[in-house]
């Protein structure tokens, strides 16, 4: 079994890792709570609720507001900094592997994207959903 | 060196920056000269607009040290650190001043009711996609400078690793550009 040289310090790939899932995870948050946020009215102000603390999440006339776009926004930050910290606390001291975990966030993000995208989704929410 | 080779040498750097700070100059104007537009939101207009193109500016000028990352050449870790940094804020003002204009844009009588009544695909697949994506380069930029910075210089040792940190840098700035000309063609078509 090879050793680590003493002399340089061991650098592990899981920080990064935790740090780029994490992000996957906000986005895919992202894209969900807009699609839930799409199905009823009912589900549109849940989701808005949880961004009343964002200036400017509700008002009318000219000036508007950014409505439930607030509660995708901080349901997004949610989950991106807690699966931060939680992976970053169990993988910190990991090497887990770049090479396969690439395929797999490419991945991951061009079809996110591609689910933000409506003359995608559409038609698989309207299978869906009936 | 001699005095000749030396004296065209740094003609060329000045020349070189000169050339690179007046294109910022001008280009910035582009959302400068919104401060002075006819319109109420003429501030949240020039602030949303010269942070993107600074993002964008920067973003692109990330990508040519992501190349060299990617090919394993030996770079200065501590200037590119410090431009993740500043990337990452400006990635942020972005996007914050980005929610202030869209008050604006779903307003009363803004450009939301206007493209919906004249050209709504431009809201239904344009706007409704790049208000999300908009959003992207911000925590991607967030994790390639919280790698530069907690790995150090030793990420060098780490082919895998830094290949990975130029290949964020590559990925935040297609959304950035992404973002940037779906949002030049709303204000096209209809200006806050």
């Amino acid at each position: 079994m090879n050793q680590p040289q003493q002399h340089t310090k061991q650098l592990f790939s899981g920080p990064l890792i935790a740090a780029t899932l994490s992000l996957v995870l906000g986005f895919y948050t992202l894209m969900i709570s807009h699609h839930v946020s799409r199905v009823s009215k009912a589900l549109d102000k849940m989701v808005h609720s949880y961004g009343y603390w964002i200036p400017g999440s509700v008002g009318t006339g000219p000036d508007g507001s950014i409505g439930s776009y607030s509660g995708k926004e901080t349901l997004a930050l949610l989950v991106w900094f807690s699966a931060w910290l939680v992976f970053h606390l169990l993988w910190k001291n990991q090497d887990i592997s770049i090479k396969r975990w690439l395929p797999f966030f490419l991945g991951s993000l061009a079809f996110v994207t591609l689910c933000l995208f409506h003359p995608f989704i559409d038609p698989i929410l309207r299978l869906i959903l009936g | 060196m001699n005095t000749d080779q030396y004296y065209h040498g740094n003609l060329a750097k000045y020349l070189v920056r000169t050339q690179a700070s007046l294109a910022l100059l001008i280009l910035l104007l582009l959302a400068g000269l919104d401060f002075f537009f006819p319109t109420n939101y003429r501030l949240q207009a020039g602030i949303h607009g010269i942070s993107a193109i600074s993002s964008v500016v920067v973003g692109t000028y990330l990508t040519h040290r992501a190349f060299t990352i990617i090919r394993g050449v030996h770079i200065n870790y501590h200037s590119l650190r410090r431009w993740a940094l500043g990337s990452t804020v400006l990635n942020f003002l972005g996007a914050v001043s980005g929610n202030w204009i869209y008050m604006r844009y779903r307003g009363e009588n803004g450009p939301r009711d206007w493209i919906l009544a004249n050209a709504p695909d431009f809201h239904n697949y344009m706007m409704e996609f790049k208000e999300f994506i908009t959003l992207f380069p911000f925590p991607i930029m967030a994790a390639v400078t919280f790698g530069l910075y907690y790995y150090g210089d030793a990420i060098a040792e780490r082919r895998d690793i830094s290949q990975f940190v130029g290949i964020l840098i590559l990925l935040s700035w297609l959304f950035l550009f992404l973002g940037f000309v779906t949002g030049l063609v709303l204000a096209k078509l209809r200006f806050v």
